[in-house]
This record gives C-alpha cells, structure tokens and sequence, in this order.
C-alpha cells in the first residue's frame, strides 16, 4: 500500500514543469542525432532521447533547457525528418496540474 | 439447459459471419464491405445476449446451492471463454473487414490463446479453422492447409468437439488450397466420426473431384445427393464446368450451362466465372473476350474480383502475357482494392512478382498526396519471399518513377531488417549510398539484435563487417548494447575481432568499454580509466552510463574521487560551460534518476558524498543547485538540502546576485532613510531560509516584525519546520494569521507543521492547522495523504496513542482524507508495536465498524498466532466470517498460518472442500513474499495450492520466478521449469521470458524458445530490477510493514551467509530495533556491521536512539561516549536524546557528566535545538541533589541580576527545576526556593521564577504552599489568590503559558466557589478569543454545576485526573 502511494508521489514528481516535448512517428530512418539536429533550431536540446531495441518505436523525447525553446517548436506547423512528418506535442505531466503558486512569492 | 442456448447462438454468429467472409465459389473469398461495419455491434449484442443468459443461469444456481459458499463466480471459466471469443472475432474480423486478409502472425496468436485457455470451444474452432483459406495469401498453399490441421488435431486434443460444420470447413479450406485429397476417405472419417454429412459437404466434395478434373468421382457424390433427396444448386453445375474443363473436355464444359437451363437454373455469374477460368487456364484469351462479352450483353454482371479471379487463373497457367488485357477492363472500385492487394500477395507467394507489380502500377491511386506511399504490403512481401535483390531494386525504381513510392528503398531494407536478411540489407544500402542517403549506425542494430538474442558471435561479426564493407563505423552503442552482450568478456571481444579481420577504432571502443563497465558499477575501473586515459573526452556522453554505475555502486569514496577527477581534471571537461555546470549538472541527474524510495534510502550515503565533494572544493552553480532543491523536497528529503547547499559557489553567486550579507546592509540603510523595507527584508529571509540559516532568519525577523510580510512568514515557518522547531513555527504561525487570517501556506508547510506539531505533543495546535486547511480549502493531493499516513505511521512507532488517534480522527473527520486501509493502519500499527494484541484487534475490528476496513488484519492474525492466543483468534475469525465471509476468513487464515511457518495448518485450511482459487488475494500475499524476499513462504503458497479449485499455476509460478529473479537463484527458476511440466501447465510468455531471462543473467543455455516483447525499456537508463541488498534494505526500511523480528531474522540469515549488507541497511535496522528498545540485539547488529564495513558508522538518527536506550537502561557512561562518537562524526544528535541524557545525569546528581555534555555540544545548541535552561535547570537539580543547595541558588540568582545576562529573565523558565523539587519531596530544597523566587521578585523585579513556582505548586496540589508564597510575596493581598492571580497575569504580560495561568485562575475561583468572578473571566477570554483547554473548562463547569447553573458548553467528559494529566504530559514533551 505504502509502495503505490511512493509510486503516486513520484509519477507526481515525474516532469512537471520541465520543457519536454515529445515526439511520435519518427521514420526508422531517423535516430536521436537527427532529431537533435532538427530541434536545435528552436533552442538548446539538454537532452534526446529515443528508446531503441534493434528499431525504435517511432517515439522520442527532446528536453529543452527552457519553456520558451519548447514553444518555439510547438509553434512550427511541420517537423519533417527524411520526408517523414513528425507528430510533436508537449510531454503531458503525468498527473496534477494547476499546481499552488507558491505563497512565498506572495506579497512583493 | 440455458449453456444449450448459449451454445446455439454462438454458432449462429459464426455462421453470420462465415456468410461474410466465405467465398461463394473460385479461391477468393467473397467480401462485403457494406455488411462489414454492421457485423460487429450485432455480434456484440449477440454475446452479450448470451451473458444475459449466463447470469440468469448464475442466479438460478445461487438459489439452489445458497448455503454454501462455493457459489461466488460459478461460471467463471464460461464468461471466459465467451469474452476470449468475443476477443478474437473482433480482432480477426477487424482484419478481414480492413485488408480482406489476416495476417498470419494473428492467426497464431489467437490460436495460441485459445490453446490456453484450457478447452476451446466449438466456435473458436470453427473460426479459427475457416481462417486458413484464401485469407492468408501471404502463405503457400501447402503452408495454409498445414496450419490447418495443425489447428484441427491441436484442439481435438484440447477436448474440442467436431460436428459437421467443421467438417465443411475443413473441406471449404481444401478446395481454397488446391490440396489433394481423397474425398471418399473424408466422408470415412465423418462417418468414423458419427457425423452425418449435408448438403454442403456434397457440394464440396464435388467441387473437390472437379478441380481433380475426376468427373466420375463427381457423378457418384452427385448420385449420393439425389438418393438424398437434396436440391442440386448453381454452386454443383459450376463445378463441373470447372470438372469437365480440367479433365480436358471444354466441349462438355461449355454444355453444362444448356445442363443448366434444361434443368430450370439459369447461369450467374459464378458459372460464368468458371467458364472464364477455364478458358485461361487454357491461355485461350479470345474465348475469353467473347464470353466476358457475351456476359456484357447479358443482365449479368462481373465483378472487380471476378476479373482478378481470371488474371489469376492465366498468371498460374503461364500466360502473363494475357494479363494487361484483362486489367484494362477492371472499373477499380475503392471497395476492391484490398482484393487487388490481396491478389498481388497471392501472386508473389505463388513466385510471380512481376505480374503481381504489373498489377500493382495498374492501380490507379492518387499519386498527388505524397504522403501515401502505395506498394509497401508488396515490397514487404516480396522480401518475405526471397524475391532477389536486384529484382527488387527494380521494383522500387519502377515504384518511385510511377510516384507510387517516395521512399520505396528505405522501405524494402527495413523489411529486410526485420527480416534479417544481412545480404538483402547490404545490396539495398550500397544503392541508397549510390542515390546519395547516407547510411547511419543504427541501421545496422537490428541485425545485430537477432545474432544478440541467439548469441551468435558469427553472426555478430559478419554484420561488422557488412559495416566495414559499406563504410559505416561501429559507434559506442553499436558496442555496448549490441556488440558486448554477445560475449563474456570484452577482452574476448577485441580478440574475435581480431581474429576475424574486423576493423575498429581503438577510441570508440575504449568508450563503450568505459561505459559498459560504468552500467555494471565497475566504479574501481572507471577511476583507474580515466587516470591514465590520453583519449580526447567529454563528460557529457560518460553522464548516462556513470549515473548508472554511481546508483549500482556502494562505494562513496570512489563516487567522489571519480567526480572530482571530472571536475579538475584538464582531459575532461574543460569545454564550456566548464566543470561547475558540468558537475553540478550531473548531481541534479544523478538525484532526479533515483526514486524518492531510493533517495530516502540512500540518504547518509548522498550526504557522504556531498561532503566529500565540499572537501575537495568541488562547486555547482546557484541555479542548479536550486533545481535540486526542489527534486529533495518533492522526495521528501528536505533534510538532505543543507548539504548540497554547502556546495553552491558563492563567489559567481555575488556577481550575479547580491549576498545576504548585501541585502542586509541595504535594508539597514532603508530603514536608516526611514523607506519601506518590506520587499528587501522578505527577499533577504527567503534566501537566509533558503542558505538555512534559520537563527540568523529569526533573528531578522525579531528585529524588523513590523516589516514582515506574509511570503517572509511562510519561508520561515517551513525553514523552522525543517529544522525541527515546533516552538517557533508555531509561534510565527500565529503571527502570520494576526498579519493576515485570510492568508493560505502551500499544502506542503500545513502538512510540515502538523508533523513538527503532532512530533512535539503540540496536538491540539496540530488539531488546529488540519481545521483551518479544512476551513481555508488547501488542496489535498495524494502525497498529502502519504504525508498524513507518514506523520501518523511515525507517532504509531513512538508510541503516541493519543496523537495518532486524535490526528486520524481529525484528518478523517474533517474529510482531508478518506479512512484508506493505508491511512488507518497505525491506529493498528500502535498496539502491535507494544505488543497489546488485544487491543490491536479491538481496533482494527473498530476500523471495520466506522469505516469498513481491515487495516493489518494479516499481522494481528500472525502475532496472534505466534502467541498463541487462541480465544483471540477465535474472536477474529468469528468477526471476519461474520463481515466478509467464510471464504475471506480462510483466506486470512491461510495467510497469516504461512506467514508464521505453521505449514500444516495452512494445509489444511486450503484443502477445505469447496474453497477455491481467489486471484486477488493470491497476488497479494505472492507481492508480499517477493517484497519481503520470503522464499520459502512463496514456495510453500505454490505448492500448498497445487489442487486448489482453479488456481491460475502459471501465475503462481511466475510470482515464485520473480523471487528467485531478485535472488538470482537459477537452479531454482530451473527446477520451477520442470515442475510446471510435470504439472502439465502451460506457461504464459512473460513467464517464459522472465524464466529465460534468469537462466540467461546466470549463462545458462535456454531450453525453450523465448517470445519476443513487445517494447523494452530505452537502454540509456533502465528500469532496472533493484539488486537483492536493495531489496533487503527496502524491506527494513518499510518497518511499519514488518516486524522488527522479521528484519532481524533476515539479518541473522544473511550473518549465517556471511552476506554483507550496506551501511544503510544495518543504521535502518538498528534504529529499527532501538525504536523496539531492543538495544542487545541492536549492538548486535552495530558489532557486525563495524567489524564487517570499514568504516561503519551510525546516522545521526541512530545513535539518537541508541543514546536514548542506552539512557533508559540506565547506561549513562556507555550513552555518553555514544554522544561523544556522534558529534566526532559531526551528527546534530537530537534534542530530546541529549535532553534525556541531561536529565538522567541531573536526577544522579552528576554535575560534572552535564558540564561535559555542555562542553561538547557548544556552539550546537541552535542545531539541536536546546535551550541554555536545560542545562541550568539540570546543572542546579544536580547540585540539589548533592545537597549542595546554596550553590545552586546562588548560581541562578547570579545569572539573573548580574550585568551580562545570558538568558533574558522573562525566558528564564525553572519549571523543571521546580517541578522535579517539588515531586522529590526535597523539602529544605523547595524551601530556599521559595525564598529565592521572593527575593529575586520583590528586590529585582524578576517575576517569572515566583510565577513558575507559583504554577508549580498550584499543578501539584500544594494550594496551601502556593497561597502561603503569595501571602508571603504580596504582603497587603492576604484573603485570596485569585486576585493575586489576575494581578499577576496583569503584571507579567510575556507570562508564556497564559493557558495555564488561566487554569490556575479558575482552579482558584472554584476553590473559593467565586461564581461571579469565573464567569467573568470565562467571557473576558471568550471574548478574547483565547483558546481554552478541557481542563479548565472541566472546572468551569463543575463549579457552574454546583452552584445549580446550566453550563454554557459540552463539559468535557472525562475527569479532572484524565485533563491534568494530559495537559502535564503536552508540557513534558515540551521542555
């Protein structure tokens, strides 16, 4: 019982708050310096991944160091690697949003 | 009777659906797209019809059997094989009525479930059977037809009942095949069967001899069917066109339709369509033109697929050439394309590609989108097939000139990938370098992924050089993850390659060594790697892999030495933004990698670490350091911040931002102007409280409390929360809510200060801040309830019943959170932890009544059968089998029997007649024996339930894998294999896998063939399975869960096996059994771990707790070198473990024993939290002690009339001092006292050691005492104290316990029976708003009863002994 709610907290914890977008339909053809090439255009990729076993799935996640970066490429319409359309959207937190503001910011 | 019906309208779905899907004549199936959509949802209604009936029948056996208890899920493998079925129609009929095939991959896997499910019904093999027809046109014919007796022998061996249906089926999949066989022989077997053969079968049987061309076997079923009696239809005259034209007579073959007129049938389109195949088979396209137009003048009409029935029937025949004929007259309607594709399969299966792609460029689809690229389903195929690569290169040339294909290349290699088909790949790479693509690493994984599952060293090596050969270097990963786990070692790597001539970059795969050797924790090799390395080298691409090996490595000395080489080292990371970011970077992933769970667990060793890395001067920058800030408090480890604070770099801090020491300077100098100073005081407290500096802060806020604004307020109340300073935060609390009531703190500062509130007795303060999150609507989130069930779990282990009651009661009433089992289990927790089973149970069975749970029903059962408390058992069962039933109650009792070792009573509570399998519950005590590493237990469970009625063996057995998984025991995974065989289970893939998976890690050979998964973990960073010690430390450090017996068995065990555990595992144990005040058995477990672990050392936490044991058992020497060993180590012991030793020093009257402690703790006090009274108090009740009265006296009177006062008089609290006189009954003591407090009042004006005194009396009963130092002190009040009181509580406005004043106070009025004036003050304080504690409102309305008056209030319930009592010990946690 404890465990599910340590595992609760965490996927709580769990990217909230951090630019991440993530990527689907990447074509076979493409891996993680690819997309890290064609994301670097929109800002400073800290991070890429794209899970592979012999092939990937088609998904990826690229960390930017900042929201704004992560706008940027959410706003270009079309992301195409190898004359394959990417699908990008911003990683969904996993639970909770609309967290508190934090009341020490309260009160300038 | 109603599974009769049941059983009746299945097959009726079937055949519904056979209609749709089954050809009407020829090898094409006939395909109805418009019945397609609404096939479904009437199948859906269908089965669910069906169900309807299921229950009904369900209903009617409960009522027959309602006494017993067998009765729950009577028919639970029906509803199950009904909603496989369900599964596997939707999936296979998703398929047809998509792509008018199934592929066969699906056919297999259905079929293999439906093997598992135990006895497959007639249906599923009906429906599986009609499958291997002209819907696998990706298979040979030969191929389908073998599938499908697999399929027919494997079910009958599973029970299944053939009727005649399958038997047309059967038949219906020969004549779709083209197979040969005997059809006399057939109808031999039906007959051998009992099974009467219809008209169906005839037909079929006719069609058989036809396609022989055996015209004669055909009359003599014909002659069967008239002597039948049964109608000759189109479908037999259509056989026999095709009959007579193959046995070479078209003559006779084109009568048959005259046949057919005389006999009243009129030629349709299928009889045409016979005539028209027959003519190409013979390759006469012109009779073929004339016919098809003759139909064209007729009424009839030909279909798109009737046409492709031709074009298949010439390409077959040899005559391709015909072919482009044909397709000019197709119409390409949208609802045929899936026939086309279909016959392009058909045809490459049948090796005629090149017709199949003439088809193919025929079709005319929209070229303009080029998003649908047309042609993959062929290309794929034709990889399948063999088809030679250089034909296939030219279809895709032909693919992109015709616009069909953007990328018809890359397609066909990654079939060819996939299909590891190393050649193939290699051809169709060169002619991607030859248009220009380039050929990246990766391209090269899937190959070398299928030679790594089969560890095919050869294999392995052809593909790199398949890589040399087409140019393509071999990257890290290409090494680590696909290359290296191929081979035992990587020495053996480098020498096979070579030995076979493959080259490598000597670079490249030092790295991936380095790496590989960083996933397996191999930390001594990373250091001596990267000393000598001379290899250019960033940290960046080491970040993944060291993460990896720091969290498998238990060796801090080396986490540090590693990062400070990376840190200073020139070779590493020099290159901007240089080593602070760098590092400090690499700490923040290497925190956000780890769970909480983990972080929680690890945390001595992090702060180890973090210490180290300060010694070696190692720093990160401000901002990442803020970043791990918040990852420590989302863990809840806020405790942890202040280390990792000590690393930030102050210097760059100052350029970018000013210190505090700035702020404060520029603060001073506003206020000096006389400008607001609001704003830069708060930005100044919020970063003291965030460089945890909470004296300084305080102190701030002391000095500026007009300035102060609500966000300071909150920053401070969490910083004092975090040090653990009940009495300031709950002092700034308050003068938050005066500053402005309406103002909310973040959920996580509520839940801190109920814990830091509810931790320092302050209950009813704890009480009022879960109200006003009520009142104020904070959001309650998951982790607040795992916070709540934190605080409440802790009090549990301490042994405070009235917090963890009252706290719940409050939590769950006020409707924070739902009464969980989770939530509710330390009301339980409390009274197994003392050992009162009685009222253990008596709770949890309270728990049921107010909130129907069970909170540790399982423990209570264990313990009360480790005692022995029969009646007790007997109690509890009686209540469960009342509440939940008999079968729960067994359940329980099975558990709880196997839990505590008594086998033979577990045995024969589960061969109870009538009990059967609950899944549910089964997995949870499985979960409980792999979390707890129970082994033997789980054994047992597994074979104490090999006859339980319905048991799922297979995942039993899986749970058991998953234990010897976690303790790497492969003989046992091993011996599971074959237990299950003899059992005859058969196992489910992820079994298998896991089972491979074990044997595998251990380099045993795999007996079996493993199912691929579906999607593993990205390699970067996996999820990896905890090793066995982290296990063993997860399970001590969850001690609510488990007794600390449980935990020190385990560490004997390991003793016995000399395994050795880390240093976190033993402090856990240890605090765990020093919370048991166990303190042998935890020197026990300190004196293997410091003889075993270099270095052990005891937490902060630990050697608290031994200091406070040590101090119960009266071993004050042995408490005080503990206290010595912890501040050497730099620990903050805790407040109340030195507070504790102190005072057991005092009572001995060991004055010298106190001014050590006060010499070692110097410049701590702040840290611990002691106050200077403590030692005052103490030093002077040690003197007393001694008899050295006047020593003690003079001492305090010293400190309170001298110039330099350390402590402020109105803090000076003598409370204990007095208290412990007054109880010791040291009468000449109290006396001079008394004397003392009357001087220091009367001459120095020092009031609050009288006050103290006074309260201390009146507390204690001795209101004569009290009277006659009131009489004394204020001469001219001599007729009661209560005026004397009230004066005082005028006099002396910073009296800090006004709350017991005013107890005192009304104690006094009820003494003199003063209603009036206790009225009075009840409605002053009222008024006042003062809270009032249940003792003096008890009083109060006593006092109103007596005197004949109605109270105003509910009085308090309990007596007067109960709230005094209670109000004392709020006090003594106090001090």
């Amino acid at each position: 019982m404890a465990a599910s709610a340590a595992r609760v907290a965490v996927a709580l914890r769990t990217n909230i708050g951090r630019p991440v977008a993530f990527v689907r339909k990447i074509p076979w053809t493409a891996a993680s310096s690819e997309l890290r090439e064609h994301f670097a255009q929109f800002g400073h990729v800290r991070k890429c991944t794209v899970p592979f076993t012999g092939f990937h799935k088609g998904m990826g996640w690229i960390h930017f160091s900042s929201e704004e970066e992560l706008h940027n490429a959410l706003q270009q319409e079309n992301h195409i690697i190898d004359g394959v359309k990417l699908h990008v959207q911003p990683q969904k937190p996993k639970a909770l949003q609309g967290d508190q503001t934090s009341d020490e910011e309260k009160d300038f | 009777m109603k599974y009769f019906s049941l059983r009746c309208l299945c097959h009726w779905v079937v055949r519904i659906w056979e209609q749709c899907i089954s050809a009407g004549a020829g090898l094409m199936y006939r395909f109805l797209p418009c019945h397609g959509p609404t096939l479904i949802p009437f199948i859906t209604n269908c089965v669910s019809f069906c169900r309807g009936l299921l229950s009904q029948a369900r209903l009617h056996s409960i009522a027959a059997e309602k006494k017993n208890y067998l009765q729950e899920e009577p028919t639970s493998s029906h509803r199950r094989n009904a909603s496989q079925f369900d599964w596997a129609l939707m999936r296979l009929d998703n398929s047809v009525r998509r792509t008018g095939r199934i592929p066969k991959t699906l056919l297999q896997k259905v079929f293999d479930n439906t093997c598992h499910s135990g006895s497959p019904g007639g249906n599923q093999a009906l429906l599986l059977l009609r499958s291997c027809g002209s819907l696998l046109p990706e298979l040979k014919l030969s191929e389908r037809t073998e599938f499908a007796h697999k399929i027919w022998d494997e079910l009958q061996k599973l029970g299944t009942v053939y009727d005649v249906s399958h038997y047309n089926a059967l038949l219906k999949v020969y004549l779709q095949n083209d197979h040969k066989f005997s059809p006399t022989d057939f109808l031999a077997r039906m007959e051998k069967g009992n099974i009467q053969p219809n008209r169906v079968t005839y037909q079929r049987l006719i069609a058989a001899y036809c396609n022989m061309g055996d015209i004669e076997g055909a009359s003599t079923i014909l002659g069967f069917m008239k002597t039948k009696d049964l109608p000759v239809t189109e479908a037999v005259f259509s056989a026999l066109v095709t009959g007579h034209a193959r046995s070479g007579d078209m003559e006779n073959a084109e009568n048959i339709l005259t046949v057919m007129k005389e006999a009243g049938i009129e030629p349709g389109p299928d009889t045409y369509l016979a005539l028209l195949n027959a003519y190409a088979e013979k390759g006469d396209i012109d009779h073929v033109k004339q016919t098809l137009e003759k139909v064209e003048k007729s009424d009839l009409y030909l279909m798109d697929r009737d046409l492709l029935q031709i074009i298949l029937s010439f390409s077959k025949a040899g005559y391709p050439q015909y072919v482009p004929e044909i397709l000019e007259k197709i119409t390409y309607e949208r609802r045929y394309i899936p026939d086309t594709m279909n016959l392009i399969l058909l045809l490459v299966t049948e090796k005629l590609e090149d017709t199949a792609l003439q088809i193919l460029l025929a079709c005319p689809i929209s070229r303009e989108s080029s998003q649908n690229d047309f042609g993959s389903f062929f290309l794929r195929h034709c990889v399948t097939m063999n088809t030679p690569a250089e034909k296939l290169k030219d279809y895709c040339k032909k693919l992109k000139e015709a616009q069909l294909h953007t990328s018809p290349l890359q397609f066909t290699l990654q079939c060819a990938l996939v299909a590891q088909k190393l050649d193939l790949a290699k051809v169709l790479m060169k002619a991607l370098k030859e248009e220009g693509f380039p050929i990246r690493t990766h391209y090269f994984w899937p190959l070398l992924v299928g030679h790594q599952k089969e560890k095919n060293v050869q294999g392995i090596v052809e593909v790199l050089k398949g890589m040399h050969e087409i140019g393509v270097t071999p990257d890290q990963e290409t090494y680590v993850n696909y290359v290296f786990p191929c081979f035992d070692s990587i020495k053996s790597v480098r020498a096979v390659l070579q030995e076979n001539g493959c080259p490598h970059d000597d670079n490249v795969f030092s790295q991936a060594e380095l790496r590989s050797k960083a996933v397996n924790g191999n930390l001594d090799y990373i250091l001596s790697f990267l000393e000598s390395n001379t290899l250019p080298f960033s940290f960046s691409s080491l970040r993944g892999s060291l993460i990896l090996g720091f969290r498998r490595s238990m060796n801090i000395n080396l986490w540090s030495k590693i990062t400070e080489l990376l840190y200073k080292d020139g070779r590493y990371c020099q290159e901007p933004p240089g080593p602070t970011e760098a590092v400090g970077y690499f700490l923040y992933n290497l925190i956000d990698s780890m769970s909480d769970s983990e972080v929680q667990a690890k945390e001595e060793r992090l702060r180890q670490y973090f210490h180290q890395l300060k010694e070696m001067n190692v720093k990160i920058p401000e901002n990442i350091y803020r970043g791990i800030r918040n990852l420590l408090d989302s863990y809840h480890v806020p405790e942890l911040i202040k280390d990792v604070n000590i690393l930030v770099e102050r210097e760059k801090t100052d350029s970018r931002k000013p210190s505090s020491s700035d702020l404060e300077s520029k603060l001073e100098k506003l206020k000096a102007e006389n400008q607001p100073i609001g704003d830069i005081l708060k930005q100044l407290i919020v970063m003291l409280c965030s460089e945890e500096n909470m004296q300084k802060a305080l102190e701030l806020k002391a000095k500026y409390e007009s300035d102060m604004v609500v966000g300071g307020y909150a920053a401070l109340i969490n910083l004092c929360c975090r040090h653990d300073n009940a009495e300031d935060a709950l002092n700034l609390k308050r003068e938050f809510d005066r500053l402005d009531s309406s103002a909310v703190l973040d959920t996580g500062k509520y839940v801190r200060l109920v814990k830091v509130l509810g931790k320092h007795g302050k209950l009813q303060d704890a009480i009022n801040i879960l109200k006003e999150m009520k009142e104020k609507d904070v959001p309650v989130k998951d982790a607040t309830v795992l916070s709540f069930f934190h605080i409440l779990n802790g009090a549990a282990l301490r042994g405070e019943t009235e917090t963890v009651k009252q706290l719940h009661e409050a939590i769950v009433t006020l409707g924070l959170a739902k009464p969980s089992t989770a939530l509710s289990s330390p009301l339980v927790t409390l009274y197994l932890e003392k050992d009162d089973l009685p009222a253990a149970l008596e709770s949890t069975i309270d728990c049921y009544e107010k909130y129907k749970i069970l909170p540790r029903i399982h423990d209570v059962l264990c313990k009360l059968i480790e005692k022995g408390e029969t009646e007790l058992i007997q109690k509890a069962m009686d209540f469960v089998s009342q509440e939940q039933g008999e079968m729960t109650m067994l359940y329980d009792l099975f558990f709880a029997f196997l839990q505590t070792g008594n086998y033979k009573e577990a045995k024969k509570i589960i061969e109870t007649p009538g009990i059967r399998a609950r899944p549910t519950r089964l997995q949870w005590f499985c979960d409980r024996c792999i979390a707890n590493n129970q082994v033997e237990t789980l054994e047992k469970l597994v074979e104490l339930t090999q006859k339980l009625f319905e048991c799922d063996r297979d995942q039993l057995y899986y749970s058991l894998l998953k234990l010897y998984k976690v303790n790497d025991d492969w003989q046992k995974a091993d011996a599971v294999w074959n237990k299950m065989q003899e059992e005859n289970i058969i196992p489910r893939e992820k079994t298998l896998r896991l089972l491979a998976e074990i044997l595998r890690n251990n380099n045993q050979e795999v007996p079996f063939d493993v199912p691929e998964l579906w999607y593993e973990e990205e390699k970067d960073c996996p999820t990896s399975l905890p090793s066995p010690v982290e296990v063993n430390l997860q399970i001590m450090s969850s001690h609510f869960l488990f007794s600390f017996i449980d935990a020190f068995n385990i560490f004997l065990t390991a003793k016995k096996q000399n395994i050795v555990f880390d240093n976190e595992t033993y402090a856990r144990l240890i605090n765990l059994l020093l919370m048991k005040d166990n303190s042998t058995q935890a020197m026990q477990v300190k004196d293997f771990a410091e003889t075993h672990i270099k270095g052990f050392t005891l937490n902060d936490a630990a050697n608290s707790l031994l200091i406070i044991t040590q101090v119960r058992r009266d071993y004050l020497k042995d408490a005080l070198t503990t206290l010595k060993t912890a501040l050497d180590l730099d620990q903050i012991p805790s407040r109340l473990a030195v507070t504790r030793l102190i005072q057991a020093c005092a009572l001995k009257g060991d004055t010298e024993s106190i001014h050590d402690i006060q010499k070692l703790v110097n410049g701590l006090e702040d840290s611990i939290g002691l106050s200077r009274m403590v030692f005052i108090n103490n030093i002077a009740l040690a003197q007393i002690k001694n008899n050295n009265i006047d020593v003690a006296i003079e001492s305090i009177e010293n400190m309170l009339t001298s110039e330099n006062q350390t402590v402020d008089p109105q803090y000076f609290g003598l409370a204990y001092l007095f208290r412990k006189v007054i109880e010791g009954q040291l009468e000449p003591a109290l006396k001079k006292i008394s004397i003392m407090a009357e001087r220091l009042a009367n001459q120095f004006a020092v009031y609050k050691p009288v006050t103290d005194l006074f309260l201390q009396l009146v507390d204690s009963g001795k209101v004569n005492d009290a009277r006659a130092l009131l009489q004394v002190m204020t001469h001219h009040m001599w007729s009661s104290e209560a005026p004397v009181m009230k004066s005082l509580l005028e006099l002396i406005p910073e009296l800090i316990d006004k709350e017991e004043a005013y107890t005192c106070l009304m104690k006094s009025y009820v003494f003199d029976n003063d209603v009036t004036s206790a009225k009075a003050l009840y409605e002053s304080l009222t008024a006042k708003n003062v809270k009032l504690n249940d003792l003096f409102l008890k009083r109060y309305a006593v006092l109103l009863k007596n005197a004949g008056e109605s109270v105003p209030f509910t009085e308090p319930p309990e007596s007067f002994e109960f709230y005094a009592k209670q109000l004392k010990e709020s006090k003594e946690t106090h001090l």
